[in-house]
């Protein structure tokens, strides 16, 4: 009997154990006044502006923290049918590359511009992975403003990561390639593939960008950077895997070595050389698109060559240290001495020392070469390790206090750290996997700090399901005491990677409310109704329109025919903030335009069939928004319908509207 | 020759008959949660097959380098079906023969099942968790990931959890039958004496 | 007591509640009291805005002319015809006989203020059912305009 009781205690102990060793549920997580501060009432605004990456939709979110209120999604590398870029003629220059018209890419991370090594709100930079681009966005119109591609590139993951002052913004190729689009076989890798690493001068004054050299390297795989900053300036440091140069099973063949590396680069000493005449040209073919807002027109220039520094003949511009497995995250503390290798497959985090590295180069401390480039001795560089910091580090970001957060893919948390001492002093979960984590001023030398951000990788049960697609998300969590505190789950667009946080207070004021009509130099603008008219050249009808509420002038328009490219050139001459108006026309295969206040864009519109098409202000602007529209008559092919165009002229008093 | 009480003889019987189950219901489970994963993956070890969320936990282990689990790995399917229908039939054997030896006989042949069964899924998690291929992604140094034989185990950023399932609870049933009614069957028949 | 603390807070709203003045320019001469001022200003059929007080030259001040032209054509051609015909808005003709300069250049100028609190102004929007927009017309674009709408309007 005794024993019936023993075993039936111990049933009932195992049955128990199954379900007390669930993980804690994560609503726990969040304390008790979470809710008020993240809450920003009606009318109020955010503390920072969030400009999160959205990964494969090829744009740009805006978020307001700490509410995670979505703002405004920014069309970069993607066609936004929502407001026309991509598809009105002004915009489609920006996606022109050396292959046409790429619609998409798949933008994986940002750069606010900074100017002494702090943010300083004019520009925002963000990589095209797929087809190697970078974009340069401004912080007061909040849109793409110049798009340069990136030759003998195979994809441009390690970018658009900048200089203290914005000397520079960066381009490492994610893969290797032949250069010259040159036709060999895959196998041949180790002899003809190479790595290229763009420096993209960026002009301080307007933010054009050029091409100023490539660094041409050994052929492997350059996965993130980051530039030096204080004592470190005029250094970046490249995190580099597959230095086993494997071009098959990546997964497997380029996991093998126990260490890659990390790339420092001298650019201070790059740039001397470059000065002297050094380096040779290459031919290159690649996009150079700007988009001019006097014009409200984007222009796409083709340029033919790059000048190119090879790395194996400058053996003092590069040194390579040493560092645990397939590092990904390279990143920079704000003093700019400690430089923190996150080797995504290792068990632990290598922080290495500007001073020890410099050190290192001046008493030769090295183990080896490696295509004839020093490898510094890995004690010789190493500040020390961060010990089981957790699983799959990833990136590091600091706040203002010498503290370091470093995302855990696999274990999925952030672990809080100190950079001198090493110690972890925190660790809090995220919701799932997390990829990349965000501090207000985390990559400056000023971090402003507050908030850390966690952008996951999975999101399943956090939100209400919508079928096996579901939306993206990020966490919001309070760094502002010792402890780490969630505080606010919120769901993102496409998928984010990097991103970074900016105090309202350094763009705010400089948001653009409108383009001044006066200063519009687009040669299609009507400004104003007097100059609006419609031109045929050849088989090319030209209508100037003007949009103010409520009405489109012309709003009737013959002498159309099937077959012809009819090209509706839309001022809107409203002059008030949010006054936008759309255009839309029936059956066309195009998106719908947005015209800004102030501004001309373009729609074109082939017609297929004769037939009278309306067309509308797609965007509600007033009380008569619904009359804003008008009619476009289109004739069968080769007939001789007379040009004619007009607004609110009645010509038949009998079958007409009005009196 | 001792003979059982009728009332015994039912109750082997049932012991017995109640394993015939085994054929239709799982006998054993793990599950594992992460961080990512907490709804947890479930694997179900049946009398001649494995299923559940098989595929994502070989999909996930296959970075530490742990072996792809499949069918095939465990000869023990071919042959647990026969086992299982020895017992059963030796148990209604010894209700039918109605011989105290028998029974003690039985027992210990469900204890040994138990014992072996426990054993044998040590040893294939030894070989599991240490018997990794050299070019796995994710090498810790040190680290092995035997799953636990019952109870939980942290193994990186999983919790694994072994235990039984119903036809494991079954089994457990069956034989705290067995040995209850042999305990009681020798407690009266020293009374008597 | 009830009473004085709700009158206390009447009088804090419309305080706080009254719109941030610009600051004047030459163009317009100031008044001692901002608030006196904007009810004289509605009184005298002057409007509400910064501007008080326009002097009007004759003959024309024929540089404006042509300035003030170029913004109508650009700014506000699309809803006022130059004659009598309303269509979006009124048409200009004998508008500068109707109006006070002062009540034209705070309507150009301060057209958001102009239809909340002008009775004239709103008088107009019931009549055109349409707001008219804020064409960010400067406080010496607006005196052009008036100049030209003078010229329109048949003075020499």
């Amino acid at each position: 009997m005794k024993n019936k009781i023993l075993i039936g205690t111990a049933g009932i102990l195992a049955a128990f154990s199954i379900y007390s060793c669930k993980p804690k549920a994560p609503e726990d997580a969040t304390t008790g006044d979470a809710a008020s501060r993240v809450y920003v009432a009606p009318g109020k605004y955010d503390e920072f502006y969030n400009l999160v990456s959205g990964g494969f939709n090829g744009q740009l979110s805006v978020y307001g923290i700490p509410s995670g209120r979505l703002i405004k999604i920014l069309p970069v590398f993607s066609v936004f049918p929502e407001n026309g870029y991509g598809y009105s003629e002004e915009t489609k220059p920006m996606l022109n590359t050396s292959h046409g018209f790429v619609p998409w890419d798949d933008l994986h991370h940002v750069a606010i511009s900074t100017t002494k090594g702090e943010h300083d709100g004019r520009w925002v930079f963000a990589n095209g992975n797929n087809t190697p681009r970078v974009a340069r966005i401004s912080l007061s119109s909040f849109r793409t403003e110049e798009i340069l591609e990136i030759p003998n590139s195979g994809g441009n993951h390690s970018s658009p990561f900048i200089t203290e002052n914005t000397e520079y913004v960066i381009a490492g190729t994610r893969f290797s390639i032949p250069m010259g689009n040159k036709d060999v076989p895959i196998s041949s890798y180790k002899e003809n593939f190479k790595g290229s690493i763009s420096f993209i001068k960026v002009d301080s004054s307007s933010g054009r960008m050029n091409i100023a050299f490539q660094l041409r390297t050994p052929g492997f795989n350059f996965d993130l950077s980051r530039a030096g900053k204080g004592p470190s300036h005029g250094w970046f440091f490249f995190s580099c895997y597959n230095t086993e140069q494997a071009y098959t099973l990546l997964e497997v063949n380029a996991s093998q070595k126990d260490k890659d590396f990390i790339m420092a680069v001298n650019w201070k000493k790059a740039e001397e050389y470059i000065a002297q005449g050094k380096g040779t040209i290459e031919k290159a073919n690649y996009a150079h698109n700007v988009y001019d807002d006097k014009k409200h027109s984007a222009t796409s220039t083709i340029l033919n060559e790059v000048k190119v520094l090879d790395i194996t003949q400058f053996p003092d511009i590069v040194y390579f240290i040493p560092c645990p497995k397939s590092p990904h995250g390279t990143d920079v503390d704000p003093t700019g001495e400690y430089i923190v290798g996150s080797g995504k497959l290792a068990a632990t985090m290598p922080v290495f020392s500007f001073t020890k590295i410099q050190n290192a180069i001046a008493n030769k401390e090295f183990e080896g070469d490696f295509s004839g480039i020093p490898v510094i001795k890995y004690e010789a560089a190493l500040h020390g390790e961060v010990k089981k910091p957790g699983l799959g580090p990833l990136h590091t970001e600091f706040d203002e206090k010498g503290n370091a957060y470093t995302s855990m893919f696999v274990s999925s948390e952030i672990v809080k750290w100190n950079v001198k001492t090493l110690e972890i002093l925190d660790r809090v979960p995220t919701y799932y996997s997390i990829g990349h984590l965000s501090v207000p001023g985390g990559p400056t030398k000023k971090p402003h700090g507050k908030y850390v951000i966690a952008y996951n990788k999975i999101t399943k049960d956090r939100y209400l399901p919508t079928g096996p697609e579901l939306t993206q998300s990020a966490q919001l969590y309070d760094i502002s005491g010792d402890k780490m505190q969630l505080l606010l789950d919120f769901p993102t667009t496409g998928e984010p990677h990097y991103a970074e946080a900016i105090p309202a207070s350094l763009i705010q004021a400089k948001s653009l409310k409108i383009y001044k009509i006066e200063e519009n130099e687009h040669p299609y603008a009507a400004k104003g109704e007097g100059q609006t008219k419609v031109e045929r050249k050849g088989n090319e009808v030209h209508i100037s329109m003007t949009a103010i509420r409520s009405h489109l002038t012309p709003d009737n328009i013959e002498g159309v025919n099937v077959g012809d490219d009819v090209f509706f050139h839309v001022t809107n001459i409203e002059q008030d903030w949010d006054v936008p108006h759309g255009f839309a026309v029936k059956g066309a295969n195009n998106a719908e335009i947005l015209i800004m206040p102030g501004e001309t864009q373009t729609f074109k519109w082939k017609p297929l069939s004769s037939g009278v098409f309306p067309f509308y202000c797609t965007d509600f602007c007033s009380a008569l928004h619904q009359e804003m529209s008008g009619y476009i008559r289109v004739s069968p092919a080769g007939s001789k319908t007379p040009l004619k165009f007009s607004t609110g002229k009645v010509e038949n008093q009998e079958s007409g509207a009005g009196k | 020759m001792k003979k059982l009480k009728p009332l015994s003889r039912l109750l082997i019987a049932l012991s017995a008959l109640i394993l015939i189950s085994a054929y239709f219901v799982p006998l054993w489970q793990i599950v594992m949660w992460a961080p990512q994963y907490p709804e947890g993956l479930t694997m179900k070890i049946w009398i001649d097959n494995i299923t559940g969320d098989v595929n994502i936990i070989s999909a996930l282990n296959h970075y530490i380098g742990m072996r792809h689990i499949e069918v095939s790995m465990f000869p023990e399917f071919g042959y647990m079906i026969y086992i299982v229908g020895f017992v059963i039939g030796f148990g209604l054997l010894v209700s039918i023969l109605n011989r105290r030896f028998m029974l003690i006989a039985y027992a210990l042949l469900l204890m040994a099942c138990g014992i072996g069964a426990l054993v044998d899924f040590y040893l294939w998690g030894y070989d599991y968790g240490h018997n990794l291929d050299p070019t796995a992604a994710i090498i810790v140094p040190g680290m092995a990931y035997q799953p636990p034989v019952i109870g939980t185990k942290q193994l990186l950023n999983f919790t694994a959890f072994s235990g039984p399932d119903i036809g494991g609870w079954i089994f457990m049933v069956s034989a705290a039958l067995a040995i209850g009614v042999l305990i009681v069957e020798i407690y009266l028949s020293r009374k008597k004496i | 007591m009830k009473n004085l603390i709700s009158l206390v807070i009447l009088g804090l709203i419309l305080v706080s509640c009254g719109p941030e003045k610009p600051k004047t320019e030459g163009e317009s001469q100031e008044h001692p009291s901002g608030k006196d001022a904007v009810i004289e200003n509605v009184d005298e059929g002057k409007g509400v805005g910064q501007v008080k007080e326009v002097t009007l030259n004759t003959p024309l001040e024929q540089e404006r002319i042509p300035r003030g032209k170029a913004i109508y054509e650009m700014k506000c051609q699309a809803c006022h015809r130059l004659d009598d015909q309303r269509v979006v808005g009124p048409g200009w003709k004998d508008v500068t006989k109707k109006r006070k300069p002062e009540w034209i250049m705070n309507m150009i100028t301060n057209v958001d203020v102009m239809l909340d609190k002008d009775a004239e102004a709103q008088k107009l929007l019931e009549l055109c059912l349409t707001r008219m927009p804020n064409q960010n017309v400067s406080l010496g674009d607006a005196r052009d305009v008036l100049e030209f709408m003078r010229q329109n309007d048949g003075e020499k």
